[in-house]
């Protein structure tokens, strides 16, 4: 690594925005899920991968077409969302936050235990890209065509989210959220647009996990803590966007995946091991401690 | 000298001003009452006085001492006792054990040592206990002292929170609506309990109350807030009779006894009012 | 006397007023003795309530009941201190065994630690494996690279719990609990993929040595020697919740405020529980590096700590007993022994094999079970049984204490606690 610095720099933010297009999408559930219900859902990530899973199963096992996996792919993840709503988020609705919390950490648990349970033959997967595609950017970078898949899904999910949210659901889902007890007097079911926001949620999840798994070889727990492990950085760039703000997800994850690859600087890296995780840890506590409400609200969190 | 004092005491919660140039004066002994329509700034008052919330401007004196910064702890530690509006105990545990735990500053030991298990530290448990039981024993509480606060209705819950603030050790009372929920005759039974107690351990009292007739009945001295300013203040009868006081808050209560006022325990303290104006503004 | 200890005497100017108020002096070393004088004090209209809690204090039980008793006592103390032994034992139990109930032991110390943070002070924390894991490089570098002793070594490791728990603790003061549940996973994070991959700490890929000291290298005495720690952690934690720190955390676990108005320092209380869950788990930490005498930082991973969150829930927050056997049930679960306990047994009397139902039949290797099994408990016990094991051995554990048999012991009826409006 004896590149000159702008160059790494330049190979660092590329790697950074791809890679944040991930924690971004796994941002977005998690955003989705705090404002609906207050929990922060630790089973954001799992929801991707047990969708990966699925995909792979179809793909790989059940030989069914491309499309035909992902979709499968995706109904698990939603199906896994809902069940989570049902099964768990519901009875403990009056719960405490934190065992709640607890809770959806169970959720994940449970799902990495039945990855395992479902692949114990084979420990490391792989998937094919939806196009295997790659190229070479001018400063030098390698970007495969399905990390452009997924910034683009990711913009296109973004936008709309944006939409969603001003139409008739999307505004009840606001109410819903904001004044549940009102809500349910003029007509609207609380517990329908709790089911939906899990299930929104866990399609971003299920987006995320399936686009992001051919990126690299996988196995049980892949996006919680595995190769793309962004259970953590989406709670980041949640942070960052104060918990609320949808946009301020979307760059929220961007910015960390950058911060993230930064790290991988010639000038970092080799310093300490595992330059990544440190900033990381360093760069939650700082926002936390300095600007707790977080950088990227936007004016009022209505989208 | 006044036990505590409140000097130009102002709040300001973004542009909502909670408080303005609140000034109040407890003595010895006193019995001050507070009265005032809801939201008027009653609690927010007590909030900066016990320190949950610092003024924006204005002092809080503690006898000569001010107090203004000192964290809620470190007041109560001083002698500032509290009840909140809504009971504030431990209410997932017996009431035995919040009078030992409202006994924390007298425990004689530090609390490496009490997890250490140091012998003298069993002493000392069973020190605290038995005065919980006395100080249960003295609210008459003492059938109750192994019950979950939870589970015991609401009045109950009150005199317990009353019981807890003594085992703090307080000189100073301050109760946030010690009557609510309460009905006219309980209420004069508080007043009488609450005019013992002043009598049994040289307390000064601080009030707020709903109960006209209660805070008319046993305080030495009423503020009426409003809109977070003093609206008016003097004995209980001049407040009572103050036309703004009445047109803001209380007109039904005219029709009340008059003579109420001097009813079952005289104050013990000099003459209230002598050293203040009667008048606010 | 006053019921003021402080010296509670009004003002100058006051007294002189009054001759109402007793103002005893507080005679040195006679409080205890005397009683607060009668006074009258009105008595405030009861509501109709029956008082519950009294009604079994003066239950004692019969000979006979203490006889039962004591040998429930005794064939718990033959389980705990023979059977892993061989000790008058109808099974033989090989070294392996014995290494895994030194494990479970540990586990239990871990257990007890977390419950000291997520139970008394209620601070989730989802890195604790990285306490524990720095706690076990530690003393296994000051054995190994230092060439100290082992007690010593033990001490240390501890101690440094202890300081990062106590500095990750300043940081939970300033975030509420959500939040801080994140920097803990961050920081659990940061230790497994940086510290851990320190090499002169960790000897790398092939772990690093952590020798026994001479006394305890057979794998019984180390047992012991689990044990014994255990025996103090125990002891250190019923201290603290009957004695004033326990009772600090139990109001400002609840209810901040009214902490604080009973003169409870929030912080420094909380504080204090970081330090003593850091303490414990440093504690466990080096128990564990000498345990398994080569410690690998591939152990340290999100999965551990993921499961002693779970292992303490499901054993139940705030029952020490409860949080030993659910950690003890997990790490024996984790290790496989548990399984391979319960073979024979499942064996002899239902002529079934546990192993190859859930191996064969179900497809599930064994170093998996814990993981798939345990996140069903956790889900189960927090929906359905909110005080974990503890609140089912509850009935029985009040019997051994000689209390009457009461099947709806240790019920947790959670009180929706509402901020005081202050």
């Amino acid at each position: 690594m004896n590149l000159p610095l702008y160059e790494q720099l330049a190979l660092a933010l590329t790697a950074g925005v791809l890679r944040g297009a991930v924690y971004a999408l796994v941002a977005l559930g998690i955003v989705l899920v705090f404002r609906g219900s207050g929990i922060f859902n630790f089973a954001q990530a799992e929801f991707g991968t047990t969708g990966l899973f699925a995909a792979y199963w179809a793909l790989e096992i059940k030989g069914w077409g491309y499309p035909t996996s992902f979709l499968f792919g995706m109904g698990v993840a939603i199906a896994l969302g809902l069940l989570t709503e049902r099964l768990v988020i519901h009875p403990l609705r009056d719960s405490s936050r934190v065992t709640l919390l607890v809770g959806t950490a169970g959720v994940a648990l449970a799902a990495i235990g039945f990855q395992f349970w479902w692949f114990n033959e084979t420990l490391v997967m792989s998937m094919p890209k939806i196009n295997e595609a790659f190229f070479m950017t001018p400063w030098g970078a390698v970007v495969t065509v399905q990390e452009l898949i997924t910034l683009g899904v990711l913009a296109v999910v973004a936008v709309g989210l944006a939409l969603f949210f001003r139409s008739p659901s999307g505004l009840a889902i606001q109410a819903a959220q904001q004044e549940p007890v009102a809500s349910e007097l003029v007509g609207i079911s609380v517990r329908r647009v709790s089911m939906l926001t899990w299930g929104i949620a866990a399609a971003l999840g299920g987006l995320a996990g399936i686009l992001a798994g051919p990126y690299l070889t996988f196995s049980a727990g892949f996006l919680s803590f595995g190769a793309v492990g962004a259970l953590l950085p989406g709670f980041m760039a949640a942070v960052l966007a104060g918990m609320r703000s949808m946009p301020g997800a979307v760059a929220g994850g961007l910015l960390v995946g950058c911060i993230e690859q930064l790290s991988s600087l010639s000038i970092l890296d080799g310093a300490v091991p595992g330059a990544g995780a440190l900033v990381l840890f360093v760069f939650l506590l700082g926002v936390l401690l300095v600007r707790p409400q977080g950088i990227f609200v936007g004016k009022v969190a209505t989208a | 000298m006044s036990v505590l004092e409140i000097d130009d005491v102002s709040i300001h919660f973004g542009g909502v001003k909670a408080l303005q140039h609140i000034a109040l004066r407890a003595g010895e002994w006193e019995i001050v009452g507070i009265i005032g329509p809801n939201g008027a700034g009653k609690t927010t008052l007590f909030n900066c006085i016990t320190g949950f919330y610092t003024p924006t401007s204005g002092t809080v004196r503690y006898r000569g001492k001010d107090i203004s910064n000192l964290p809620v702890h470190a007041r109560t530690a001083l002698g500032l006792g509290r009840t909140f509006q809504n009971v504030g105990l431990v209410k997932n545990t017996t009431v035995l054990e919040n009078l030992c735990t409202a006994q924390h500053l007298q425990v004689a030991y530090d609390p490496v040592s009490g997890i250490l298990g140091l012998p003298a530290t069993f002493v000392e448990e069973s020190r605290v206990a038995v005065r919980a039981r006395q100080i249960l024993e003295l609210m008459s509480l003492e059938h109750i002292a192994l019950e979950r606060v939870a589970d015991l209705p609401y009045g109950m819950q009150k005199r317990v929170e009353i019981a807890a603030v003594l085992a703090t050790d307080p000189d100073v009372l301050l109760l946030d609506e010690p009557g609510s929920g309460m009905g006219p005759e309980e209420a004069h039974d508080l007043g009488d309990l609450l005019l013992t107690l002043r009598k049994e351990f040289g307390l000064t009292i601080v009030m707020i109350d709903h109960h006209v007739p209660l805070v008319t009945r046993i305080s030495d001295y009423v503020y009426c807030l409003n809109f977070g300013e003093v609206l008016a203040q003097g004995t209980p009868d001049v407040v009572r009779r103050h036309p703004e006081v009445v047109k803001a808050y209380m007109g039904t209560d005219e029709t009340d006894e008059p003579g109420e006022a001097g009813g079952a325990g005289s104050p013990a303290t000099p003459q209230p009012g002598a050293h203040r104006s009667e008048e606010y503004a | 006397m006053t019921i003021s200890s402080r010296s509670g005497s009004p003002g100058p100017d006051a007294a002189e007023e009054t001759t109402v108020i007793p103002v005893v002096p507080a005679q040195d070393g006679a409080d205890e003795t005397t009683t607060l004088p009668p006074i009258d004090v009105p008595v405030l209209e009861d509501e109709e309530f029956e008082p519950q809690a009294d009604r079994d204090a003066t239950f004692r039980p019969s000979r006979a009941g203490w006889a039962a008793r004591s040998a429930v006592w005794l064939v718990l103390a033959w389980f705990v201190l023979a059977f892993p032994v061989n000790f008058l034992s109808p099974f033989t139990l090989g070294v392996s065994d014995v290494s895994a109930a030194s494990e479970a032991a540990i586990f239990a110390i871990v257990g007890l630690s977390l419950n000291v943070l997520l139970g008394y002070a209620g601070q989730i924390s989802l890195g604790h494996q990285a306490f524990v894991g720095i706690g076990a490089f530690t003393s296994a570098y000051v054995v190994v690279d230092l060439e100290m002793g082992f007690w010593f070594a033990v001490a240390v490791a501890s101690g440094l719990g202890l300081v990062q728990a106590a500095i990750l603790g300043a940081v939970s003061l300033r975030l509420t609990g959500l939040y801080f549940a994140l920097v803990t996973l961050a920081f659990g994070n940061f230790a497994q993929q940086t510290v851990f991959a320190i090499p002169e700490l960790t000897g790398g890929e092939g772990g690093k040595e952590a020798p026994r000291p001479a006394m305890f290298d057979s794998d019984y005495s180390y047992y012991f020697l689990c044990l014994g720690f255990l025996a103090v952690v125990l002891f250190l934690d019923w201290r603290l919740t009957r004695s004033k720190a326990g009772r600090a955390l139990q109001a400002l676990r609840e209810n901040p405020r009214v902490a604080s108005s009973y003169g409870i320092n929030v912080k420094a209380y909380t504080l204090l529980a970081f330090a003593v869950s850091g303490l414990f788990a440093g504690l466990a930490g080096a128990l564990m590096a000498h345990h398994d005498e080569v410690i690998v930082n591939q152990k340290f991973g999100f999965q551990l700590a993921l499961l002693f969150v779970l292992m303490t829930v499901v054993g139940g927050l705030r029952s020490r007993s409860g949080v030993v056997i659910g950690s003890a049930f997990f790490a024996l679960l984790h290790s496989g022994h548990l399984l391979s306990l319960l073979e024979p047994v499942t064996q002899t009397i239902f002529r079934f094999s546990l192993v190859d139902f859930i191996t064969g039949t179900i497809g599930l290797p064994i170093e998996f079970v814990a993981l798939v099994i345990g996140p069903i408990l956790l889900l189960l016990t927090i929906t359905m049984y909110p005080g974990g094991i503890g609140q089912q051995i509850a009935p029985i554990r009040e019997w051994m204490l000689g209390r009457r048999f009461d099947r709806h012991a240790g019920k947790v009826t959670e009180v929706e606690v509402n901020d005081v409006r202050a």
